[in-house]
């Protein structure tokens, strides 16, 4: 392989793990504008989607629908969540929620493992087909799935806060919640779809890369820490900040692992976001 | 009875004293009792900048690494003496904290638990990346055991009265310093930082100092783990550890000192009691501080004074 061949691969895989970053990040802006709270335990439904769709393909249901399936039980999950833990906590400090919701995340873990246990799984990919060669790099099909993906939920998630009732009731919300509820909007049920968007695209994501790494019931950690990363790089609540922020991050892990080391890349990863927290805590691209 | 209500910290004393005397002594149960005084010093410490500082940290495992690797590393490798290793330990984690704290505590809530969660890890993958020095992935081995005036406390109730020695003072400065202006100003900042501000309480200043006293206790509970050990990897020091950490100090009842040190207690002892159920131990972790989250915001320590305060007055009756 030549030098460029390498600056490549290092560009597809940092835009398949930046689209998963960005995915992440958008789950936690999703309920973060609703809700004001971040979520710990959003990296569990990474895990989560993609073990139930790995578990549902091995028991012989199509791929198509085992896709579905999978984000709906998660979305139902979210939504259980809010209204069973998250809901009653209305009154609660901010340190006492994310304690809650770190609890949460360590209770998901515990009934991952009970349900599959401690090894590694992996998916097979959403369709078959040999790598594409581009000038020496190997483009797997699952990436074009991913890219694919991502950018058909970004459109949408676009579309649904700019153009439907609904998302523009969304916004309301975030705006002011109090404002929104004179005007007739039930914040409670907003505060409910929005977990269960940000559970479903959570997610989505875990299924997406399921087929290109191992997934197992500790998996949750990383990809939850570098979407807030991505979130809080890209300004709290915007969504397009976050995605291009999720892509960088990707990109700058990837090409940091190839060109520089593989044992520090952690390391800058987290400086970079200890850096960005303290020197613009609203963030690259906010404007304020 | 006034006299038990206020002394009865000595029958708790007691009872550390006399407990691994009681029965059969066994290395074994020795161990556990060691492994929980290690995990009350850290939530002791921790509680001194969550519970009363109202700094939420979840890294704390950091300082326990840096403490625990400080000591093995000197010990194993450069022939310090354990007590000489664990001083270098605290000062260089004092430090740390020193230079860390002004910066990372300047941030709040969910900013600051993502910093410090980021802290942990770093820590971590250095330690991992400096494989000549820590020994990476697969841990440092041949740490030495604990001496003090020559004395090697090789034998399990030796150091099991050594870490709880070092736990009844733990607990005792805690204590002290929550106490005096210093822990007055503590709490005023957790309270309301902007308040404490406007009455001249140098904020930033006090929540470094209470950082910096944490992790000197960390550090000494990481000293005390390794050389108990004798083997240290990365995995003892993790987000998990700082999490575990947290969850004992909400299950204990967080802000109260005591309240995190049977947190730990409990949570330490718990799996032993629930052997079989090892796998289910996250699941029962995670289900325990969501029950304590909604139902008793006080913890433990908050039941035990309820139930402290309603039986000794009918027993001076």
């Amino acid at each position: 392989m030549s030098d460029i061949s390498y600056l490549i691969q290092f560009l597809f895989s940092g835009i398949t793990v930046g689209s998963v970053y960005a995915l992440i990040a958008v789950s936690l802006v999703i309920v973060y504008k609703v809700s004001q709270l971040i979520c710990f335990a959003q990296g569990e439904f990474f895990v989560f989607g993609a073990l139930t769709m790995t578990t549902l393909v091995s028991k012989g249901v199509p791929v198509p629908l085992a896709f579905f399936l999978s984000i709906i039980i998660a979305m139902v999950l979210g939504a259980l969540i809010q209204q069973v833990l998250i809901r009653p906590m209305k009154n609660a400090s901010v340190g006492a929620l994310i304690v809650m919701t770190i609890a949460i995340s360590l209770a998901l873990r515990g009934l991952a493992l009970l349900i599959w246990g401690r090894e590694s799984h992996i998916l097979p990919p959403f369709s078959r087909g040999e790598p594409i060669q581009i000038l020496g790099a190997a483009l797997q099909i699952q990436i074009l799935w991913i890219v694919g993906i991502t950018a058909v939920v970004l459109f949408l998630i676009w579309f649904f806060f700019e153009k439907t009732p609904a998302g523009i009731a969304m916004r309301a919300c975030a705006e002011n919640p109090y404002g929104a509820s004179l005007m007739g909007i039930n914040t409670q049920k907003t505060t409910l779809f929005a977990w269960a968007w940000g559970s479903g695209i959570g997610a989505l994501a875990g299924m997406a890369v399921a087929p290109l790494l191992f997934v197992q019931y500790t998996s949750g950690i990383m990809p939850m820490v570098k979407g807030f990363i991505a979130m809080s790089i890209g300004g709290l609540g915007s969504i397009v900040g976050s995605v291009i922020a999720g892509l960088l991050l990707g990109l700058v892990e990837s090409y940091t692992i190839g060109l520089i080391s593989s044992k520090f890349s952690d390391t800058i990863v987290f400086g970079l976001l200890i850096a960005v927290l303290v020197l613009r805590p609203n963030g690259l691209f906010s404007r304020s | 009875m006034n006299a038990l209500k206020r002394h009865w910290w000595l029958i708790l004393l007691a009872v550390i004293v006399v407990y691994p005397l009681i029965g059969e002594s066994s290395p074994y149960k020795s161990g556990l009792l060691i492994f929980a005084g290690i995990y009350i010093i850290l939530a002791v410490g921790l509680d001194l900048l969550m519970g009363y500082t109202g700094q939420i940290s979840v890294g704390h495992a950091a300082f326990f690494a840096v403490g625990a690797y400080t000591s093995g590393i000197l010990t194993a490798k450069y022939g310090f003496s354990p007590a000489a290793a664990m001083g270098v330990g605290i000062v260089f984690s004092a430090t740390l904290a020193f230079l860390t704290g002004r910066p990372v505590l300047a941030l709040k809530e969910y900013y600051l638990a993502m910093a410090t969660l980021a802290f942990n890890e770093i820590v971590i993958t250095l330690i991992i990346g400096f494989e000549g020095l820590t020994g990476g992935a697969s841990g440092l081995r041949d740490i030495p055991p604990f001496t003090i005036f020559g004395f090697s406390l090789l034998d399990h109730l030796h150091y099991y009265y050594f870490v709880w020695a070092v736990v009844v003072l733990v607990i005792a400065s805690s204590i002290a310093v929550v106490r005096s202006p210093f822990g007055r100003a503590l709490v005023a900042i957790h309270s309301d930082e902007e308040a404490a501000r406007s009455f001249g309480v140098d904020c930033a200043k006090y929540k470094t100092r209470a950082y910096m006293l944490a992790a000197v206790y960390a550090s000494i509970a990481g000293s005390l783990f390794a050389h108990y050990m004798g083997f240290i990897a990365p995995d003892d020091f993790g987000i998990l550890t700082s999490i575990n950490l947290l969850v004992m100090l909400f299950l204990g009842g967080v802000g109260t000192i005591f309240g995190p040190a049977l947190g730990a207690l409990f949570l330490k002892l718990l799996p032993e009691i629930t052997y079989a159920l090892q796998d289910y131990e996250l699941l029962i972790n995670g289900i325990i501080l969501i029950v304590v989250l909604v139902f008793f915001p006080k913890g433990l320590f908050g039941i035990f004074t309820a139930l402290r305060n309603k039986i000794i007055p009918r027993m001076g009756r």
